[in-house]
């Protein structure tokens, strides 16, 4: 009998918040913000007055204390809007991502794991991102009626590619590890080999790579509905709001200003919140202490 | 004392200390050594037990941003590295001292020539002409026994196999014919035979060139066969240092001992029956460096600790000519035989 | 009980087709393995040697059917499963097991040390539920784990007590046969111990072979029966340990023994032979026999026609031109 292997290893660290935030500074500034505009965008009817109400006599009021942000050219309260605003951008943001990822993670698992799927799938995929996805999405839109549901899926269509690019690319190293080999040497059959050996591990890049989709679902809603082919007009999203305030950029400059504001703050949140659970869960830049 | 015996690298109570989430690592904790002219000292010891941190230390390549040397003195001919600014430093390395490293295909770099890449060592730290550095770098690589050295001056890294781009790190750093050469694991990547074709060659070079070799390593068969003198480390500190043949005779710490009787013998039979002898195995781990030890950091694994070895360090004492050794219950060990 | 060798492998080929161009066409072949022969009984431990690039690991992927062979029979316990199907060889998997060298990457990071070597008795029926439970705790006990750590993950481990990990998960399906990929290469010395007299004494309990792959020889010689020297994917030299280490026949081995260092600093004065250059690229071998570049004592023969391996004695197989005819003392053999 051999003797019994020490395993005294450190005992599993409570988790203190304190050692959270200074472990992890990004994940927690772009966390906070984030939490704090979705609550924003959750309760935007709690916080704001109504965004349509029209207000002729107070068209193009500078930011006071009666409108804090001012209000556009039909005298609607700018704040009320971009605090509107956020639900729509934070909609499709997270929609967005939320599908583009399944899809993705489902295409990507099957041609990583099944190399006969792979160039078929691939091809489409290659096909899809030599598309300029703005193009693609004022098409779509054109051809349809005008609304939220098909602006999100204009936005997934270019955006699964890059999501089944990262997650084939992830499977495909994973594949190759030595544990899965195990997996397969000790009886394990395809299906649960996906499921519990290849899919735990696509888990950390999908949520990364997803944060980064919802950036860039954002700019790409802000900037269809800046260009008119977005959301309809009366809806108060970011974009609208720039769209509509730009005639009179050089009178009342708080109608660009304040939804840009916003627009880039979002962006940053979700970026920074990307940028942090990418170094905390890329294990080879987790390892380096 | 002549000026000859004065040691050309003289390291006293290093300690490097890295700070990291889970607190400080004593990665190098007191370690104190000397390096004679044109002498191998081999440093050997497991993984984590810091002789490649003594070996960035001496070079002063701690990551600032992580790690730092917190005391101890290192001089070089008589001078002073720890606090050394960083361009006195860089006249210094790959010049004076300079370092050959595991994996050499890391350390070269892809997307210039091999004969550039000894040019440019020989040109910065020498001040010849471009001309004159491409002529030393055919010089070395004749040296180093690369066949056909004018034509492989053009090649890239990515050409050559693992021991010839060792040789060419081995050229890189020794082409300003350097006082001490470190060479950390500098045969570990590489196949059984071309680890012998480098070993030989770095001990050629040292015999041609005068050059000091610190030699670190986890494998004591490479120490036994190329070095003259021997540190072995344990948890960031020295624990036993002789000559080798010494140390191999009569090893005086339990942790060297241990060592000793774990590894499989390449010259020794089993027994005459066939049946494969137990190694004899070292219990436990390797203690936990961010933790202070009080006292020996070998106490838990040892079949002779006491308490006084738990509560007080031993320092390092001489016990026969040149063979020191940290321990309190050297008599007893020596005993056991 | 069946007398048929644990594993018998015939005329063993794998060759990776090198792909190059824009259309990514085959361009030529790394013969990795090359018509390789071997067989292991019941309870023995075959080592097979050699330097980087020789085939020695493709050897093991192969047997295992994690990698399909090009050519050549593969006999599980004497049925041949070299052209089964995946699924087909699934029923075979339970009497083949592996552990592998790096045991930082063969095993999943993301699950508990307990599911991962419960694993091969979950996917073969053998146990579920509690008593599932009861027999992984038995398999640490075995390995020297404390079976309360049956719920940490991979990176709870220390290096050792990984490669304890995997041996527990190859053992739990009682298996007749281990292939052990450099099992000991990643850990330090005091662990490398632990681990080969665990591999010992699990051997003569439960009358394991081992397909044992190593380029240490000191390691080798500490815990094999039989060794086979391989170079560029051919055996040049098959026998018993103390046959090899004593008596051997072919220049590499003499080359390999001769540039292994051992902890003895008095060895330093012997004699070295040295052999010169590199290994040959596996995509490009040079013809005749392989090693004729580096042989020093090569004839106009070895550099045309490829030595067949040959038992020259009981027992003891040499691919050499220079072989002594009818077994005899060989003019090359010196001890170490």
């Amino acid at each position: 009998m051999t003797t019994l292997a020490d395993t005294a290893i450190d005992p599993p660290r409570r988790f203190s918040l304190g050692t959270a935030i200074r472990r992890n500074p990004t994940i927690a500034f772009g966390g906070v913000l984030l939490a704090i505009l979705v609550l924003v965008g959750v309760f935007a009817h709690l916080i704001a007055g109504d965004p349509l109400r029209l207000s002729p006599v107070n068209r193009l009021r500078p930011p006071s204390e009666r409108w804090w942000f001012g209000t556009d050219q039909f005298g609607r309260d700018v704040f009320s809007r971009s605090v509107y605003g956020a639900r729509v951008s934070l909609i499709v943001g997270i929609s967005v991502a939320a599908i583009s990822c399944v899809l993705g993670l489902l295409l990507g698992l099957v041609c990583g794991y099944f190399r006969r799927v792979d160039a078929i799938v691939m091809r489409v995929m290659d096909g899809i991102m030599a598309i300029p996805s703005i193009l693609l999405a004022i098409a779509l839109i054109t051809l349809t009626r005008p609304g939220l549901t098909i602006v999100i899926i204009a936005i997934v269509i270019p955006e699964v590619p890059r999501i089944v690019r990262v997650v084939r690319a992830v499977v495909l190293s994973i594949r190759s590890q030595p544990y899965i080999e195990s997996a397969i040497a000790g009886g394990t059959k395809n299906a649960k080999l996906l499921w519990r050996h290849v899919l735990p591990n696509t888990m950390a890049p999908l949520i990364v790579q997803g944060t980064y989709v919802c950036a860039s679902a954002m700019l790409i809603e802000a900037g269809l509905s800046f260009l008119g082919a977005g959301v309809p007009p009366e809806v108060p999203s970011w974009g609208n709001i720039i769209a509509q305030g730009r005639t009179f950029f050089q009178i009342a400059p708080w109608t660009i200003l304040i939804p840009g504001a916003f627009l880039a703050l979002t962006v940053l949140a979700v970026n920074l919140l990307g940028d942090g659970l990418r170094d905390r869960l890329d294990p080879r830049l987790a390892r380096r202490l | 004392m002549s000026v000859d015996a004065v040691p050309v690298l003289q390291v006293r109570d290093l300690r490097t200390y890295f700070n990291t989430l889970d607190g400080v690592v004593r990665a190098v904790d007191g370690v104190t050594f000397d390096v004679g002219r044109g002498e191998t000292l081999g440093i050997v010891g497991e993984s984590g037990c810091g002789k490649s941190v003594t070996a960035l230390s001496i070079l002063r390549l701690i990551p600032p941003e992580t790690g730092r040397i917190v005391g101890g003195s290192i001089r070089f001919d008589g001078r002073e590295l720890v606090g050394l600014d960083e361009a006195e430093m860089k006249s210094l390395r790959g010049h004076r001292i300079s370092m050959i490293f595991q994996e050499p295909m890391t350390s070269l770099n892809p997307v210039l020539t091999v004969g550039t890449q000894i040019a440019e060592n020989v040109v910065r730290h020498l001040g010849v002409s471009w001309r004159q550095g491409l002529d030393r770098a055919r010089e070395m690589l004749e040296l180093v026994r690369i066949a056909d050295a004018a034509r492989r001056l053009d090649e890239y890294p990515h050409q050559l196999s693992g021991g010839m781009r060792q040789r060419v790190m081995i050229a890189i750093a020794l082409s300003c014919e350097p006082r001490v050469l470190i060479a950390d694991e500098p045969t570990t990547a590489l196949d059984v035979t071309i680890q012998a074709q480098i070993l030989d060659l770095m001990l050629e070079l040292k015999e041609k060139l005068g050059t000091a070799i610190v030699l670190i390593t986890h494998d004591l068969g490479v120490i036994a066969e190329t070095a003259e003198r021997v540190v072995v480390m344990y948890a960031g500190r020295k624990v036993e240092e002789a000559s080798v043949s010494s140390l191999f005779a009569q090893p005086m710490h339990p942790y060297t001992r241990g060592l000793m009787r774990a590894i499989p013998r390449l010259d020794i039979e089993a027994d005459t029956a066939g049946r494969r002898p137990r190694l004899q195995e070292i219990p436990g781990l390797v203690p936990i460096l961010t933790r202070p030890i009080p006292g020996c950091a070998f106490a838990d694994r040892c079949g002779f600790a006491t308490d006084r070895c738990r509560a007080e360090r031993p320092p390092s004492v001489e016990v026969r000519p040149g063979h020191e050794v940290a321990c309190w219950e050297t008599a007893r060990v020596a005993e056991a035989a | 009980m069946s007398t048929a060798p644990v594993l018998e492998v015939q005329g063993l080929v794998k060759h990776f087709p090198i792909l190059g161009g824009l259309l990514q066409r085959r361009v030529g072949e790394v013969r990795a393995v090359d018509g390789v022969s071997f067989s292991i009984a019941r309870g023995e431990t075959l080592g097979l040697v050699g330097e980087s690039g020789c085939g020695k690991s493709t050897i093991g992927k192969v047997v295992l059917k994690l990698i399909e062979p090009t050519a050549g029979r593969i006999l599980l316990g004497g049925e041949d499963v070299s052209s089964l199907k995946p699924g087909a060889m699934w029923a075979h998997r339970r009497r083949i097991q592996t552990i592998f060298q790096d045991p930082y990457s063969a095993l999943n990071p993301r699950l508990p040390s307990g599911t991962l070597v419960g694993e091969p008795l979950e996917n073969f029926g053998l146990a579920r539920g509690a008593e599932l439970g009861e027999r992984v705790a038995k398999l640490f006990e075995r390995v020297g784990l404390r079976p309360d750590a049956m719920r940490k993950f991979a990176h709870e481990f220390s290096g050792g007590q990984r490669q304890r990990l995997g041996i527990a998960k190859a053992l739990s399906v009682n298996p007749d046969l281990i292939v052990a990929d450099e099992p000991v290469s990643a850990l330090d010395v005091s662990v490398q111990a632990q681990v080969l007299n665990l591999l010992i004494d699990l051997q003569e309990e439960y009358g394991l072979a081992y397909l044992f792959i190593s380029h240490d020889l000191a390691v080798m010689r500490h815990i094999s029966h039989r060794i086979a020297v391989m170079y560029l994917g051919r055996i040049v030299e098959l026998t018993t340990k103390r046959a090899l280490f004593e008596g051997h026949l072919h220049p590499y081995t003499e080359a390999l023994l001769s540039a292994a260092t051992a902890p003895d600093p008095a060895r330093r004065k012997r004699r070295r032979r040295i052999v010169q250059g590199d290994v040959p690229s596996p995509a490009k071998p040079p013809p005749g026999c392989h090693f004729h570049t580096r042989c020093p004592y090569a004839i106009a023969e070895c550099r045309t026609l490829a030595p067949p391996l040959i038992e020259v004695a009981p027992g003891h197989h040499v691919a050499c031109h220079r072989r002594p005819v009818g077994g005899g003392p060989h003019p090359l053999s010196t001890t170490v």
